[in-house]
């Protein structure tokens, strides 16, 4: 019943985002959201324990209102995403702010790049815009509803971004693609069955390894994104410095130091931005 | 018992065989699975040491460290046995 509701809100949601222009389209994305936040009671309770865990609401009404500001800002970013050309083409709707380092990652054709995000802001956003340096592929986990994911992977547009299914991921096709001076691009902010437990608002979180090791082994560079939504359908996109971690011989000690480099990126904008982050994952089990 | 091949000189064969040993080690550190170690040898399949395709950077990590050398990771990804792996480590000077 959940998932039939589900894809009806989104036929809807679309049938604004074809009718209405732009920003009144993301207005309206954004009730949708708030409707679903009422109607989908059990991620709601996930969101509302996660926000309190992450010690970002002072207590449970301020925790409400976020969680309910985060499930507008998602309805947003489903829009976003589909209008993405409207921002992608516009330098008043996107600032960037790349490094240098990373700016000399990104223009050399043959370097691979490693590029974290977390569920933040609009990270589809993010990866329309790398892929207009290189090639871009990112993993993605099925959405739980496959109508709905259906539905999303019809309207996006994707420029020379590809998506490999979570279940496909092999290293080997990742070291392939960063040898051939790719971008593989990684959210890292959920529950890893097989990970690291990496301390993430303070309290232990199976992260998974993959970004830390790829870039541990295939030595090629790492730097953390973040998305960050300034208006509606305006941006502030940023990347860190790259992340060199030097190795020491402990295996174990590196890739949770480069975990927790991520990691503290990804709390510091969500700290800033609460209602920019997708609380209702089950992030500690 | 072969190690990585039937046409190894003496010399080969027993540098071949100290490589075993010490990626014995390595392999011993590194698995998630208890296993007979000292069963591993040239023709043992990677997977039946329960290193898939994730954990086998845990793996290449562990004997760069180990040799001392750099290896090509995609070379790494596709051995399928420990002699391939062996033959990996004779060929960058281990």
């Amino acid at each position: 019943m959940l998932h039939f509701l589900e894809y009806w809100a989104a036929r809807l949601a679309l049938l604004g985002v074809d009718l209405l222009p732009p920003a009144a389209a993301s207005r309206w994305a954004a009730v949708l959201g708030s409707l679903w936040w009422t109607a989908d009671r059990p991620r709601r309770r996930v969101a509302i324990s996660n926000i309190l865990r992450a010690g970002v609401a002072g207590d449970r009404r301020q925790a409400r209102a976020i969680g309910r500001g985060a499930a507008r800002h998602m309805g947003m970013v489903l829009v976003e995403s589909m209008k993405s050309s409207l921002v992608l083409d516009d330098p008043e709707r996107l600032r960037v702010d790349i490094p240098d380092d990373v700016a000399a990652a990104l223009e050399d054709p043959d370097r691979g790049l490693i590029v974290v995000s977390g569920h933040f802001g609009n990270w589809e956003i993010a990866g329309q815009w790398l892929s207009r340096y290189k090639p871009v592929a990112g993993i993605s986990r099925p959405m739980n509803n496959p109508r709905v994911q259906e539905l999303a992977l019809s309207r996006r547009q994707r420029r020379g971004f590809r998506m490999i299914p979570k279940y496909d991921a092999d290293p080997g096709r990742f070291l392939k693609l960063l040898g051939e001076g790719e971008i593989l691009a990684l959210l890292v902010d959920q529950h890893a069955r097989r990970g690291i437990d990496v301390p993430f608002f303070g309290h232990l979180a199976r992260t998974h390894t993959t970004a830390a090791m790829l870039h541990l082994v295939a030595r090629t560079p790492l730097t953390f994104l973040l998305c960050r939504r300034t208006a509606p359908m305006t941006f502030e996109l940023r990347l860190s410095p790259l992340i060199a971690q030097q190795r020491s011989g402990d295996r174990n000690a590196d890739v949770e130091a480069i975990l927790m480099t991520l990691n503290a990126h990804l709390e510091a904008a969500i700290r800033r931005d609460p209602d920019q982050y997708l609380w209702g994952h089950r992030r500690w089990r | 018992m072969n190690l990585i091949g039937d046409s190894l000189s003496p010399m080969d064969a027993e540098g071949a065989s100290e490589i075993l040993a010490r990626l014995r080690d390595v392999l011993r550190d590194s698995a998630v699975e208890e296993h007979d170690w000292d069963a591993v040898v040239g023709e043992t399949p990677i997977e039946s040491l329960g290193f898939d395709s994730l954990t086998i950077l845990d793996v290449l990590y562990d004997v760069e460290e180990e040799f001392g050398i750099a290896l090509d990771p995609k070379q790494v990804v596709k051995t399928r046995t420990v002699g391939e792996i062996i033959a990996l480590l004779e060929q960058n000077g281990a």
